[in-house]
């Protein structure tokens, strides 16, 4: 399985590269003219990224994220969220590399076969990094329903969650 | 967004300057440090990805391959421009595969043609929305820690995300239809046109 996975990403570039060249394509400009964008797409997302990732780690450092947590895990806790992912939870639609640790150490903590490790895996997988993705997209489209959008993603998030961990009890 | 920005950003500083003020400079550091951080990252991985799409676009495999999915996405955004039906349906099937590097640069297109649309304000929280709720067949990052960690079977979660992501993807799709419904741009137009063939039937 795990072969596989890896050999995905070379077979890609294989089978792109004689694509082209069998199109008559001049590789090496295209591929160059494609790198070349690059940077300005990165330059164009880099403002919004830098003041959601402040509003994030500000929100996590000034308590209110735990603050939250305190108040909405009653609600958590009767949709039969087991209480040891609640980090994992408000972590996820803020930061990956968050949510990747916090993943790393309930792995850690509580086995990466026990049910808390599995709902929490489950978890991780059924969304992105809510708020990164809303940076980029607003980086590119100023809409005034986005707002409404990103609200909608939370909320599903929080529904897969729900899902997830009761399907950590079947499957 | 501006809202939001503004009272998260004041609250939370509040918050801080009553409980521990001399955090408050160096979390907005760090944070900016790993927000810099993260676009070296992207840069290096958007290199890569965006080389590969440009072979893509001008072979021609790019809009060979969104041909098949072309129906479907033309259903879910509401629009007929081929341009961005392109880039929609190559975002929504490299994201499939997990490719999240290559992903965002034709989310990023996706966006900018959908904006230019009739229907750009639903059409853009739906490309968000599918997005932002994880599309992903096989979920290779899980696997990879699971694996690290020594799990006893690091792809027995494989079905149940699989479940929950579809599940989160279309909760999201129908939330967005349902909130911010597309114009029914034809219909719209359909209606006066049919009374004017009734109206001049009854002449």
């Amino acid at each position: 399985m795990n072969v596989f996975f890896t050999m995905i990403v070379p077979l890609i570039f294989i089978l792109s590269f004689l694509y082209a060249k069998r199109k008559n394509v001049k590789i090496y400009d295209s591929f160059t003219s494609g790198v070349k964008n690059a940077f300005p797409l990165v330059l164009s997302i880099y403002p919004y990224l830098a003041a959601v990732s402040m509003l994030s780690v500000l929100f996590s450092e000034s308590g209110l994220q735990d603050g939250l947590g305190t108040l909405l895990s009653p609600a958590l806790r009767f949709l039969g969220i087991p209480e040891e992912i609640f980090p994992l939870l408000f972590v996820k639609p803020l930061s990956g590399s968050g949510a990747t640790a916090v993943l790393s150490d309930i792995l850690a903590k509580y086995g990466t076969d026990s049910y808390i490790a599995r709902c929490a895996c489950v978890a991780y997988g059924s969304s992105e990094t809510i708020f990164y993705i809303s940076a980029v997209y607003f980086a590119s489209v100023k809409r005034k329903r986005l707002s409404l959008a990103a609200a909608i993603a939370v909320f599903s998030f929080l529904c897969s969650s729900v899902l997830a961990c009761f399907l950590c009890t079947v499957l | 967004m501006n809202q939001l920005f503004f009272f998260v950003f004041l609250l939370s500083s509040i918050l801080t300057l009553a409980t521990a003020p001399e955090t408050f400079l160096p979390a907005l550091l760090s944070a900016a440090n790993k927000s810099a951080t993260v676009c070296v990252a992207i840069l290096a991985s958007y290199s890569v990805w965006m080389g590969l799409i440009q072979l893509w676009e001008d072979s021609g495999l790019a809009s060979a391959f969104s041909k098949r999915l072309r129906p479907l996405a033309t259903k879910l955004f509401k629009t007929e421009n081929s341009e961005a039906l392109t880039a929609v349906c190559m975002n929504l099937s490299v994201n499939l595969l997990g490719i999240s590097g290559a992903a965002t640069p034709y989310g990023i297109k996706a966006a900018t043609l959908l904006d230019k649309t009739e229907n750009a304000e639903y059409s853009s929280a739906m490309l968000f929305v599918l997005n932002a709720t994880s599309l992903q067949l096989i979920p290779t990052s899980i696997i990879a820690i699971r694996t690290s960690l020594g799990s006893s079977a690091p792809t027995d979660i494989i079905l149940p995300t699989l479940i929950a992501t579809v599940f989160s993807t279309a909760i999201g799709a129908v939330l967005v239809r349902l909130f911010i419904p597309p114009k029914t741009a034809k219909s719209a137009q359909k209606i006066p046109f049919l009374k004017k063939i009734r109206g001049a039937g009854t002449q």
